[in-house]
């Protein structure tokens, strides 16, 4: 895609940092509430990371603040060591809330992400096909939302997302709102689509299976105030991706995960 | 067990005959029930049927010296029709749609964009938001004596009062039309890398579009009820200023013909409006929630 040229020069080291989040504090009610309290934490290239937690503990704020939709009471957040002063398509975000634009086809809201960007006609369409095949929607193409099911009004919004290219992909518990069936379904379609893609990605989710299953690396959140209460590396992947989710319930090592996380989920209620 | 299985059978049908007879003799008083669309058309026409049998009986029960203060439904149109022919009542009617059309075209060209950039910017709302608010309490009507002092008896004191009687109400219905615009569909927008012009034009106008033109349908209503205010006081022309003069000779009959026609003109100036919204936004027809 010769005409998606982005701003900001990344590092082709893999180990590159490409969010970094500095000791930053959210407070909300003029100072009452602290919803985020003195968290850091690095990004690094093509990175899967999952912010999970209970609810309350700050996770999303501190995604919306990556993605540049808020700004934080202290503290200073970098992306490819740039400080972060506003939203682009750089950050690229998917809503747990569906927000294909109703009054525009599938096609249409694939080709909008890339619109704005200032592609080329020639390349939006060629990249649109494509992203709609990724995500098959080939046969809705013409569809307007009203007329998709949930899950395949989040298959557009991810196709539009993913169509900008852009460096690192933010998901607000994207599957929140689909029924399980449909939720893995998904899950395993974006192991897929990040495979393709090299992107780098935060999901925040409070599915514990789903953590371990799409992540690299599992940030655990805890509340009042939100803080960072583990990182854990999903090790016994072995550094891989498992496009089948049965496949990685079978592993070794899965079990004592996810024992551990509800261990420290449990904590969290009482 | 043939026998249990025996008894779920019967269980089964039985369940299964309740559930036709259900089906078939639905209650009339069925909470949200669905109406088919033979239905609606023949319980209308029947509650249409029902109005005018009533003021029919209405006429009827009325003693002969005073059946002339209570016209009987033909009479009305048979009175309406007379207008019309001989009477040049069309011209009145043009006139009174002259004066209702062109003050709500004015009426919306200031308050869609002032609506929507309400609805868009706070500070903007806190600037302009507590005068408008506060003036949908002033009566339109007592506007009339500076209206005419400032315009005479002419199109534009009407028109104006038509304008103020509408338009602070639908600055504030287009404000909170704006306002429950889904937020998470702009934030998309941002993070998609758009500006605050394209957020503005592109996503929250098209996404409020289809509830303006609602507001607009329901607005336009009440201006229609307007009408007879504006064209009762100073006015030659229109249908208003028939009726207040057939009011002076008593003749209702024409009275009632006026109501009728605003009744009728009402009832076109609704459907034109869900027209429009039909045709406009096609991808709002059939919601699936």
């Amino acid at each position: 895609m010769p005409n998606m040229v982005h701003n900001h020069q990344i590092d082709d080291n893999a180990n590159a940092v490409v969010i970094r989040v500095s000791n930053v504090t959210q407070q909300y009610l003029s100072g009452s509430f602290t919803a985020v309290d003195n968290i850091s934490l690095e990004l690094r290239k093509n990175e899967i990371v999952t912010f999970i937690g209970p609810s309350g503990c700050g996770k999303t704020t501190v995604l919306r603040m990556i993605a540049g939709l808020e700004y934080p009471t202290q503290g200073e957040l970098f992306a490819y060591e740039q400080p972060i002063v506003g939203p682009g398509p750089d950050r690229g975000m998917i809503f747990q809330a569906y927000t294909s634009f109703p009054w525009l086809t599938t096609r249409q809201n694939i080709e909008y992400g890339m619109k704005i960007m200032g592609v080329t006609r020639n390349d939006r369409q060629t990249r649109t096909q494509e992203f709609l095949e990724l995500v098959h929607l080939e046969n809705f193409a013409e569809s307007y939302p009203a007329s998709l099911s949930g899950g395949m009004k989040q298959r557009v919004a991810i196709a539009r997302t993913l169509a900008q290219n852009p460096q690192v992909l933010l998901m607000d518990e994207p599957f929140g709102a689909l029924d399980a069936q449909v939720r893995w379904e998904m899950q395993e379609m974006m192991i897929d689509i990040i495979g393709r893609e090299k992107t780098t990605v935060i999901t925040v989710t409070h599915d514990i299976q789903e953590a371990i299953f799409l992540a690299d690396r599992i940030i655990f959140f805890t509340r009042n105030p939100g803080r960072i209460k583990a990182d854990i590396p999903v090790a016994f992947k072995g550094g891989k991706r498992i496009p089948r989710k049965e496949d990685m319930l079978a592993l070794p090592g899965y079990v004592d995960l996810e024992m551990q996380l509800f261990a420290m989920m449990r904590e969290e209620i009482q | 067990m043939p026998n249990s299985e025996e008894k779920i059978d019967k269980q089964n049908a039985l369940t299964n005959l309740t559930g036709t007879l259900r089906q078939r003799k639905s209650s009339f008083f069925e909470l949200r029930g669905n109406v088919s669309r033979r239905a609606t058309l023949v319980l209308g026409i029947l509650g249409g049927l029902a109005f005018f049998g009533i003021w029919e009986l209405g006429h009827f029960l009325t003693a002969d010296a005073s059946k002339r203060f209570l016209p009987s439904p033909q009479k009305v149109v048979s009175t309406f029709w007379y207008l019309l022919t001989e009477k040049g009542y069309i011209y009145d009617i043009v006139k009174s749609c002259y004066r209702i059309y062109g003050s709500f075209f004015l009426v919306c060209v200031v308050a869609v964009p002032l609506g929507i950039l309400m609805g868009c910017f706070a500070k903007f709302r806190a600037l302009i938001n507590p005068t408008i608010s506060a003036s949908r309490y002033l009566p339109a009507a007592s506007f009339i004596p500076l209206l005419l002092v400032w315009f005479g008896p002419t199109d534009t004191q009407k028109m104006a009062l038509l304008f103020l009687g509408v338009i602070f109400f639908l600055i504030a219905l287009i404000l909170d039309n704006t306002k429950a615009v889904q937020i998470e569909l702009v934030e998309a927008a941002l993070t998609m890398g758009a500006g605050r012009r394209r957020v503005v034009l592109g996503v929250v106008v098209p996404a409020v579009a289809p509830a303006i033109i609602d507001s607009m349908r329901n607005m336009i209503a009440v201006g229609w009820t307007y009408l007879v205010i504006a064209e009762i006081v100073a006015a030659t022309d229109g249908i208003g200023a028939v009726m207040m003069r057939a009011g002076r000779f008593l003749k209702v009959d024409i009275i009632m013909a006026g109501i009728l026609t605003i009744g009728i003109l009402g009832v076109l100036t609704d459907l034109a409006f869900r027209l429009l919204a039909h045709y406009a936004f096609p991808w709002n027809r059939e919601r699936r929630s």
